[in-house]
């Protein structure tokens, strides 16, 4: 008996010896996965701020752009009411009128206002 | 089996060891980085990625009354050189005059300066921009600038001023109202890359400085032209000097018009005189000669020292006054007061003021705001000269009451004016109605504002009427008279002073003539003056028809219906007259078979009429003698030559 019963101490003592190893690479791999987890983590965050980062950029371009192409815009606005105000000026109207149009000022009794 | 273990014990130590200091020596170097130098290094990054980007001001614009701009900004770009990064000098400078259109030794000098930089040309046209930038030259680059343009060029020039190359008012409203018109100069600080572009990391909330306000002013564009146009045909037909129109709505004091001649382009402003730019109807003191009779009118019927009816006697044109001796230009005797306002005697007025005294008529030309300012909102006005009354000799009583040894501004005259059309309320004039931001804000505003009561309603409506009669035949501004309207008004014809040898000048004059129309209920105060006209000189020829044409116009404009409806035209009767006809044909003109343009032979002498329808070949029947102030058919119209001329003198 006390060999068997010896054999079986033995293999319970492997057995208590073996439970905490396996409990200890558990906890090992838990750990390893967390960090795994972790690290993954702050990779995704940094890549995201980097995307991010680019996105303002690239919007920083996009708004450049746009806000030059206002400006250039407000420049032709400019431009063009210069070109308005110019072309109706009451002297150059007065010249087009009566020298394009034939239009000369009203005689007498040609311009009734009605009171 | 141990052996190995404890060598790679070792060999981790070292590692450790090895990686424990690198990470103390970059960490060690981090700290020197971020905190011992951070600051310094984080202001050399900025300067590499961040730039301050000038936000130039925007100058607001000016508008007249209808909303017809008048001056407006734009940017446009001005060439710089930076001379020491220049290579090649001789070919840049040939290259850069032939597109600037400058000499090439202006150029050569600049660009070879000893400077670190200069400007080239400011301000250049957006095609020679174009060429420049085409260049891609060395040394030379271009900077956007605020330029201002008035697109209606001379119109109302002096009025409006302009504007120096660094964006600042030097004359006129420009220079007036600079602190509401100008706008900031701001900045803001964005990122730029490597290419230096800018990337606007931060939003474009800094970009947006507020612009500067804009004007709206009371002028109107259209009776200004005509105003200026009527002006320089007359000072042409006339020969004279210089001219002004003033126009004033005499309930509220705006100013619709005010023109001066010679005229001025603030374009190109450098290139003008300070005589063209010169804001005559305010800076310039005149005698105003007869048209200040109606201010002693005024007086004396205020005070109740005259009557219309009340009769003086005119001396037959001679009456010895003060050691001196006073004239008519015709021959008077008994006169009632309305009829020597109409027929403007010098004598007649004389007995006036020596009824009135002079310390109550110089109440009354003060209460009319002579000798002060009129409080215009535009720059350099003038206050006229007045004497106190114990600084009068015997004499001036009666001068004074023909307008001699007392000078006025155009517009004091006119404001004066106006307070008779009004019903005697002095009025203070105005040009700019309201200043408006950016966001449609009224900043400022100019209201009507009565600077005092001059004289009851009851003169005010009895002078008005005496005034009228001076319109109307027999009186001196008969070629005033619109058809359709009453009109009221003065003439002068007033002698200038001589600055070299004293007294008066012979033969130098200023003609003028200040009215409102229409007179009982009156929409307009207008003054004429014409500055030392050669070929006929009196008032009620060289100012009156520019008056007449200037309110006619302006009253169509304003849609005044006639008080005297005119008798309907009669249907046209030849094909022609259809408007149909006259689109088709450019180039009308008056010229119809046998019917042609009538000549012009108004303000002409007895003697030059008769000689220039001698020389035209031209039948003419004359009625009066003195000055052609009308003549039928009007010049210009429809005539033939078999049916002649009727001309009317007078003078």
């Amino acid at each position: 008996m006390a060999p068997a019963g010896g054999a079986q101490a033995r293999k319970t003592n492997t057995a208590k010896r073996e439970r905490p190893a396996r409990h200890a690479r558990a906890t090992h791999h838990r750990r390893v996965f967390l960090i795994a987890i972790l690290t993954a983590g702050l990779v995704a965050l940094v890549l995201i701020h980097v995307w991010l980062r680019l996105q303002v950029v690239h919007t920083g371009y996009v708004l450049s752009t746009t806000s030059k192409l206002q400006s250039r815009l407000e420049q032709e606005n400019r431009e063009l009411k210069i070109e308005l105000a110019t072309l109706t000026s009451p002297e150059r109207l007065e010249l087009l009128a009566r020298q394009r149009l034939g239009l000369r000022t009203p005689e007498k009794g040609q311009v009734i206002v009605l009171p | 089996m141990r052996r190995p273990a404890r060598r790679s014990q070792h060999r981790l130590g070292i590692a450790r060891i090895f990686f424990l200091a690198l990470f103390l020596v970059i960490g060690g170097r981090a700290i020197q980085l971020q905190v011992l130098q951070g600051e310094k290094l984080m202001r050399l990054g900025q300067r590499q990625h961040l730039k301050e980007w000038i936000v130039l001001p925007k100058r607001g614009a000016l508008f007249d009354r209808t909303g017809e701009p008048l001056a407006l900004s734009m940017e446009s770009q001005s060439v710089y050189a930076r001379p020491r990064r220049i290579h090649d000098v001789e070919k840049l400078s040939h290259n850069l005059a032939r597109i600037l259109k400058l000499r090439v030794a202006d150029v050569k000098e600049k660009i070879s300066a000893e400077k670190p930089f200069v400007w080239v040309k400011r301000q250049v046209s957006s095609s020679e921009a174009e060429q420049i930038q085409t260049l891609n030259a060395d040394g030379i680059g271009m900077f956007y600038e605020p330029n201002r343009h008035y697109p209606q060029g001379q119109l109302a020039g002096q009025v409006i001023g302009f504007v120096g190359l660094d964006s600042e008012g030097l004359e006129g409203l420009e220079l007036k109202y600079n602190d509401y018109i100008r706008g900031e100069t701001g900045s803001s600080v964005a990122e730029r890359d490597a290419l230096g572009r800018r990337v606007l990391v931060q939003g474009v909330e800094g970009l947006h400085i507020p612009p500067g306000s804009d004007l709206h002013l009371t002028i109107d564009t259209s009776i200004q032209h005509m105003a200026e146009k009527e002006l320089e045909a007359s000072i042409r037909k006339y020969r004279a000097k210089a001219g002004v129109v003033i126009v004033v709505e005499p309930f509220t004091g705006e100013v619709l018009a005010l023109a001066n001649y010679p005229s001025f382009d603030p374009n190109n402003y450098s290139k003008q005189s300070a005589e063209q730019r010169r804001n005559r109807a305010v800076t310039d003191s005149f005698e105003p000669g007869s048209t200040f009779k109606t201010i002693l009118a005024a007086a004396a019927l205020e005070e109740g020292v005259v009557g219309k009816e009340d009769l003086f006697y005119c001396e037959m044109g001679k009456y010895p006054y003060a050691g001196k001796i006073i004239h008519d230009t015709h021959p008077y005797g008994w006169l009632p007061f309305s009829k020597i306002l109409q027929v403007s005697s010098n004598i007649g007025f004389t007995k006036v003021a020596e009824k009135l005294k002079k310390e109550r008529f110089f109440k009354y030309i003060e209460k009319f705001g002579f000798g002060e300012p009129t409080g215009i909102d535009v720059p350099g006005e003038a206050a006229g000269l007045v004497r106190k009354p114990d600084k009068w000799a015997a004499i001036d009583l009666a001068t004074h009451g023909f307008g001699q040894g007392i000078s006025t501004t155009p517009l004091q005259m006119v404001m004066a004016y106006a307070a008779i059309a009004n019903g005697g309320f002095l009025m203070r004039p105005y040009v700019v109605r309201r200043a408006v931001g950016a966001k449609g804000e009224a900043l400022m505003q100019n209201q009507p504002h009565v600077m005092r009561r001059v004289i009851s309603e009851k003169t005010a409506t009895l002078l008005s009427s005496m005034l009228q009669d001076v319109t109307t035949e027999g009186g001196t501004g008969t070629m005033a008279n619109i058809e359709g309207f009453n009109v009221a008004g003065k003439t002068g014809t007033a002698q200038k002073a001589d600055p070299v040898h004293g007294g008066y000048a012979a033969k130098k004059r200023v003609a003028s003539f200040i009215g409102f129309v229409p007179a009982n209920k009156p929409r307009l105060v207008a003054l004429v003056l014409i500055d030392e006209p050669e070929v006929n000189v009196y008032g009620g020829v060289v100012a009156a028809p520019v008056f007449r044409n200037v309110a006619r116009g302006a009253l169509r404009y304003f849609a005044v219906a006639p008080q005297k409806p005119a008798p309907l035209p009669a249907a046209p009767t030849r094909p022609e007259a259809s408007p149909r006809h006259i689109v088709k044909r450019p180039n009308v003109k008056l010229a119809d078979g046998d019917a042609e343009a009538a000549p012009d032979f108004v303000g002409l002498s007895l003697r030059e009429a008769l000689e220039k329808a001698q020389a035209l070949k031209v039948k003419v029947r004359l009625q009066g003698s003195g000055y052609v102030i009308k003549q039928s058919p009007a010049p210009g119209g429809r005539w033939s030559e078999e049916a002649g001329l009727v001309l009317s003198l007078q003078g």
